[in-house]
C-alpha cells in the first residue's frame, strides 16, 4: 500500500454473529436495527409528544413538512387522496427506518466500532435479510388489504380469470381467444407477485451494499478527495432509495386494489 | 494438475464477472433516455416540474435496478 492508498476489507455479503442468546444468534445487523429503532422511538417519545396545535418550534414544522410531503407523493402515485391518507403511516414508517439506516451508515463511527475484530453495528439495509423481510411484509400487507377490500373470490378471480373466458366465448370466437391469452397473463401475475418481493428487496440491498463496497475500493485506489464525492452522492442515494421503496409499495398497492365502486358499475 | 484446474476455475470466474458488468450498458441507455424525455416534458410545461421530477426519480431507480442486480451478481460470483 502506497501513500495514496488506504487498504480495507470489502464487507461480506452475510452478517457476522456477535453472540448467541439461548442458541439464538444475534448478528451485528440486529444490533444496528435495534439502534435505529431506539433512535426513532426516542425521537417520537421525547420530541413528537410535545407537539401542539400552534407550533412552538421548528422541529414540528419540519416533521409536519415530511408527513405532508409524503402524503402528496403517495397521492401522485396512487392517484387518490383517501388511499394516500390510509397508506401514509405504513409507508412513512418504512421510509423513516430506511432513511435513518442509510444515512447512519455514512457516519464513520457507525461501521468501525469493533468487538473481537468484528464490527458491532452493520447498516441494516446493507444486509439482504432485512430488506427481504421488509419487502415480504409490505407485499403480504398489500395482498391482505386486497382480500379485505375486495373479498376472497375477487382476489382469486384476479389470478384465475375463468369467468372472463366464459364471457368472452359467449360473445364471439375472437373475444374468447383474447380471454384465453388474458387468462395466461393472469397466471403470470402469481409469479410477478413473487418477483416484486425480490426486486423491491434487491434494489435497496444492492444500492446500499454496493455503495459500501465502492467506498472501500475507492479508498484503495485513491484515498484523497475521490471517496468524498461518492460519499456525498450516497447521501442522495440513501434518501432516494427510501423514497423509491415507499413509492413503489404505494404503486403496487393501488394496482392490486379492486376498482372503486363508481368504476365497477360502469 | 490440481493447480491448473484451480487456475482455470479462477479464470472462468473472472470472465463471468466481466460478463455480468456488461448488463450495466443497457441500464445506462435506459436512464439517459428516461431523463431526456422527462426534461423534454418539463420544457414543454414547466408548471408540472415537481410531479414529473418525482416520477422521473422513481423511473430512474427502477431502470437502475437492472444494473444493481448485475452488481449483486458480480459480488456473489
Amino acid at each position: 500500500m502506497g501513500f495514496l492508498q488506504i487498504g480495507g476489507d470489502i464487507p461480506k455479503v452475510e452478517p457476522d454473529i456477535i453472540f448467541t442468546v439461548f442458541s439464538f444468534p444475534i448478528s451485528n445487523t440486529f444490533l444496528g436495527i435495534t439502534l435505529v429503532l431506539l433512535m426513532v422511538l426516542s425521537f417520537s417519545y421525547f420530541v413528537v409528544r410535545k407537539f401542539s396545535i400552534t407550533p412552538r418550534n421548528h422541529t414540528q414544522t419540519v416533521v409536519e413538512m415530511v408527513y405532508v410531503g409524503m402524503e402528496d407523493l403517495l397521492e401522485q402515485v396512487a392517484g387518490r387522496r383517501d388511499v394516500a391518507v390510509f397508506l401514509a403511516p405504513v409507508i412513512l414508517g418504512m421510509f423513516v427506518f430506511i432513511g435513518v439506516a442509510n444515512l447512519l451508515s455514512l457516519i464513520p463511527i457507525f461501521n468501525t466500532v469493533t468487538y473481537d475484530g468484528v464490527a458491532i453495528f452493520r447498516t441494516p439495509t446493507a444486509d439482504f435479510n432485512t430488506t427481504f423481510a421488509m419487502a415480504l411484509v409490505m407485499i403480504l400487507f398489500i395482498q391482505m388489504q386486497s382480500i379485505v377490500k375486495g373479498g376472497f373470490f375477487q382476489y382469486l378471480g384476479k389470478f384465475f380469470q375463468f369467468h372472463e373466458v366464459y364471457k368472452g366465448f359467449k360473445k364471439s370466437m375472437g373475444d374468447g381467444f383474447m380471454a384465453i391469452i388474458n387468462f395466461l397473463i393472469g397466471l403470470l401475475d402469481i409469479i410477478s407477485e413473487g418477483a416484486r418481493v425480490v426486486s423491491l428487496s434487491l434494489r435497496l440491498f444492492g444500492n446500499i451494499y454496493a455503495g459500501e463496497v465502492l467506498v472501500v475500493i475507492l479508498l484503495g485506489a485513491f484515498a484523497y478527495a475521490l471517496p468524498s464525492v461518492w460519499i456525498s452522492l450516497s447521501i442522495l442515494f440513501g434518501v432516494v432509495q427510501a423514497v423509491v421503496f415507499g413509492a413503489l409499495s404505494a404503486a403496487y398497492y393501488s394496482i392490486s386494489m379492486p376498482p372503486p365502486d363508481g368504476e365497477a358499475a360502469s | 494438475m490440481e493447480g491448473e484446474i484451480m487456475n482455470n476455475v479462477e479464470a472462468a470466474r473472472l470472465i463471468a464477472k466481466g460478463l455480468t458488468s456488461l448488463s450495466m450498458f443497457g441500464s445506462g441507455i435506459g436512464e439517459g433516455y428516461l431523463i431526456g424525455k422527462a426534461l423534454e416534458a418539463i420544457g414543454r410545461n414547466p408548471d408540472q416540474t415537481g410531479s414529473i421530477f418525482s416520477k422521473m426519480i422513481i423511473g430512474v431507480a427502477m431502470a437502475e435496478s437492472t444494473a444493481i442486480y448485475a452488481l449483486v451478481m458480480f459480488f456473489i460470483i
